[in-house]
């Protein structure tokens, strides 16, 4: 569903992805750990064509992000770190213009059974996201996400500063989406929460793939001594 | 829905809740009425009082009793210049020159120049007019609606979002476009309304038969004028990397295009075709007129000559002999001189002011606001051309009046017997009343063709800019 091959990335004489490998099928979630620079979110930019790589390739479904950039769109969805909508209009707005943006008409009564499903509280849908805290916004991103149908989630450290409550729901969200094929790719800090939802994780340093493995094959505890021991050095 | 309008309707949302944007909206909208209403009445009492003051003078002139031709030529009457209804627009030169004119024997009186003694060159664009209001607010307000049209977007993250639901920035920008040109529709609509209204009602046809017309273009220019700003705006705001960097660039090409580069060119035509005085102007003609054009052969000598090349037509030996009065004959060739000596400096000054628009023509080339401003003056029929098509009219009137006056003077009275001839009422009647009517604007458009020129090149560049430029364009930097 979602493949990088050798794909690299250079800023000047700055390696900032080298040469990845990875894939992602349907029905998984690939965790990308690493500390900040590491590489994570040069990746989901390269797999989003945000910007273009320096070699190697980027696809999903076998499509090259670089050249059916439209169409490879069209299956996946996109949430940030923080999740930027427009604070002049409200949630169900966003929504319905995202939407809309990709193809998908949805009626205000499906829009908001789209948010409430994403476990926003029911008497902020029609309120100015100016009004949202940060986790209020990722919901509604994953209501996009939902209601985009899509087949692909590129996830940028979403759960970053959320309260545990609001990481919760979140990745209960995300196990919902997997249950329904969707293939994930999502870089985060969160250890637990990759270990958590994870089904499979990799781990990045300066730009290079250094290790990768089932989240089954590994406890929590080998995942943090892992981690820190790759970090350390 | 296709994209382009989901991203138009979505930006016509967000400004629509922007307090500021529709502060300064609701400020133009006014500035537009408190203007348009101005106009209006300006137009409208001016009207008055020329018409009045015109049928007065022409009343005078009819009434004016017995009197000897040539006295009544001195004693001359007014005319004035109508203003065209679509002054109220656009006052273009009206303020810069004046609106009557004293017309008598011998003498063409300055027009033009008078206003131009008593103001800065500041008056020609200074006036709060409607034309004003859109080529120079409307503008600003461009520019604070757009000027963040991207970078806020880049900024918040949300244009991140946007790119990757696979809109191209093609789509992005032609929807952002959309949306502000018909905000800007929304603004002005009920403004272009009352002018279509105040200027087919409160017209006076005869002075500006093809008003309709005239709004159309105006209106077209315009909208095309708006356009490429609207355009440039939102183009800059794509690719400047911040919303302080754009609304800087903006801003400051918004200086440069509406209020520095016409001031400067205005003062460049100024001293690099410089007009005589008025006092010079008269002393070369009054100089001609006395010593004749070539310098050599003076007003006596003219007489001389006319007396000599009649004695010997009518083959009689004295002036009194002809079978008609000298003294008529020689008064007209004197004033058909005077004719040729006018119109060898008036065509002077004329060549002046031609090469001074046509600087102006050329600046526009790379100042669009230059070529709307030319353009809303020259269909509004305030422009230099339609002055001087009324100046040339004027000028044919006088001339005829005192054609007829010389005539009637010839034909009926005798030589040497000056106090003794009165003509009456019936010679009166036969000069008819001054009207004015303004050229055809297609007989105008001739003299603005750079002006078109430059408004098609920059939309050229503009559509350029916004289709292919952007190809590389990504909503990441680095």
């Amino acid at each position: 569903m979602l493949q990088a091959k050798n794909l690299t990335k250079k800023y000047g004489n700055f390696t900032a992805l080298d040469a990845l490998n990875l894939s992602v099928n349907e029905g998984e979630i690939f965790c990308l750990l690493g500390a900040n620079g590491a590489g994570k979110s040069t990746t989901i930019n390269l797999f989003l064509n945000l910007i273009e790589p320096t070699n190697g390739l980027a696809t999903i479904n076998s499509l090259d992000v670089s050249q059916y950039s439209k169409e490879t769109k069209q299956l996946l969805s996109y949430i940030p770190e923080n999740l930027m909508l427009y604070s002049s209009l409200s949630g169900l707005e966003n929504l319905d213009f995202f939407c809309g943006l990709g193809g998908k008409i949805y009626s205000k009564e499906e829009l908001e059974e789209l948010l409430k499903e994403s476990g926003l509280q029911p008497d902020f849908i029609h309120k100015r996201v100016s009004s949202y805290s940060k986790g209020m916004r990722q919901k509604v991103g994953i209501a996009l996400a939902r209601a985009r149908k899509a087949s692909v989630l590129l996830l940028d450290e979403p759960t970053s500063g959320l309260d545990p409550k609001a990481s919760n729901e979140f990745s209960e969200l995300l196990l919902n989406m997997k249950e329904k094929g969707v293939a994930t790719l999502m870089a985060t800090h969160d250890l637990f929460r990759a270990k958590d939802t994870g089904t499979h994780i990799g781990i990045m340093r300066e730009g290079v793939l250094i290790e990768h493995f089932a989240t089954d094959d590994v406890s929590f505890r080998d995942l943090e001594s892992l981690y820190l021991k790759h970090m350390h050095n | 829905m296709p994209p382009l309008i989901i991203v138009a309707k979505k930006e016509i949302k967000i400004a629509l809740r922007e307090k500021l944007a529709v502060a300064l909206a609701v400020i133009i909208m006014l500035l537009l009425g408190v203007a348009l209403y101005a106009g209006f009445l300006s137009y409208q009492q001016q009207h008055v009082v020329i018409t009045q003051t015109q049928a007065e003078k022409r009343q005078e002139w009819l009434n004016q009793g017995d009197k000897h031709p040539h006295i009544a030529a001195h004693y001359g009457t007014f005319v004035f210049k109508p203003k065209t209804v679509l002054s109220l627009f656009d006052f273009g030169l009206d303020a810069y020159t004046g609106t009557s004119i004293y017309l008598e024997a011998h003498h063409q009186h300055e027009f033009m120049f008078r206003p131009a003694q008593d103001h800065s060159s500041m008056i020609r664009f200074g006036e709060l007019s409607a034309a004003l209001v859109i080529k120079i607010l409307v503008p600003l307000l461009i520019i604070f609606l757009t000027f963040a049209s991207y970078t806020k977007e880049r900024e918040s993250g949300t244009l991140s979002l946007l790119i990757s639901q696979g809109i191209s920035f093609r789509t992005l920008t032609w929807g952002k476009i959309l949306a502000y040109s018909t905000l800007l529709l929304v603004i002005l609509l009920p403004f272009l309304i009352g002018l279509l209204i105040l200027s087919i009602f409160g017209s006076h046809q005869q002075t500006m038969p093809d008003v309709t017309t005239r709004i159309v273009l105006l209106a077209l220019i315009y909208a095309v004028y708006l356009f490429l700003f609207i355009a440039f705006s939102v183009w800059v705001s794509l690719h400047s990397s911040t919303g302080r960097n754009a609304l800087l660039i903006l801003l400051s090409s918004w200086i440069f295009l509406t209020i520095l580069m016409p001031k400067t060119v205005a003062n460049l035509s100024e001293n690099f075709y410089d007009l005589p005085s008025i006092r010079e102007f008269k002393a070369a003609i009054e100089k001609d007129k006395a010593y004749g054009l070539d310098g050599k052969t003076p007003r006596s000598v003219r007489i001389e000559n006319l007396e000599k090349e009649l004695l010997s037509k009518y083959e009689v030996d004295s002036v009194q002999q002809l079978p008609f009065n000298f003294e008529g004959v020689m008064m007209q060739r004197g004033e058909e001189y005077s004719h040729k000596v006018y119109d060898h400096h008036f065509g002077k000054i004329k060549e002046i002011f031609f090469r001074q628009n046509r600087l102006s023509s050329l600046a526009s080339l790379i100042n669009p606001f230059l070529s709307v401003q030319n353009l809303s003056m020259a269909f509004s029929g305030t422009d230099t051309y339609t002055f001087l098509h009324f100046e040339e009219t004027v000028e044919t009137y006088r001339r005829e009046m005192i054609r007829k006056m010389n005539n009637d003077m010839a034909e009926n009275s005798k030589y040497g017997e000056f106090f003794e001839y009165a003509a009456g009422s019936e010679l009166w009647h036969q000069l008819e009343d001054f009207s004015y009517q303004t050229p055809p604007i297609w007989k105008s458009l001739k003299y603005y063709y750079l002006e078109f020129v430059s408004l098609l090149l920059w939309m050229v560049l503009i559509l350029f800019l916004i289709n292919y430029s952007n190809r590389k364009t990504k909503p990441l930097y680095g």
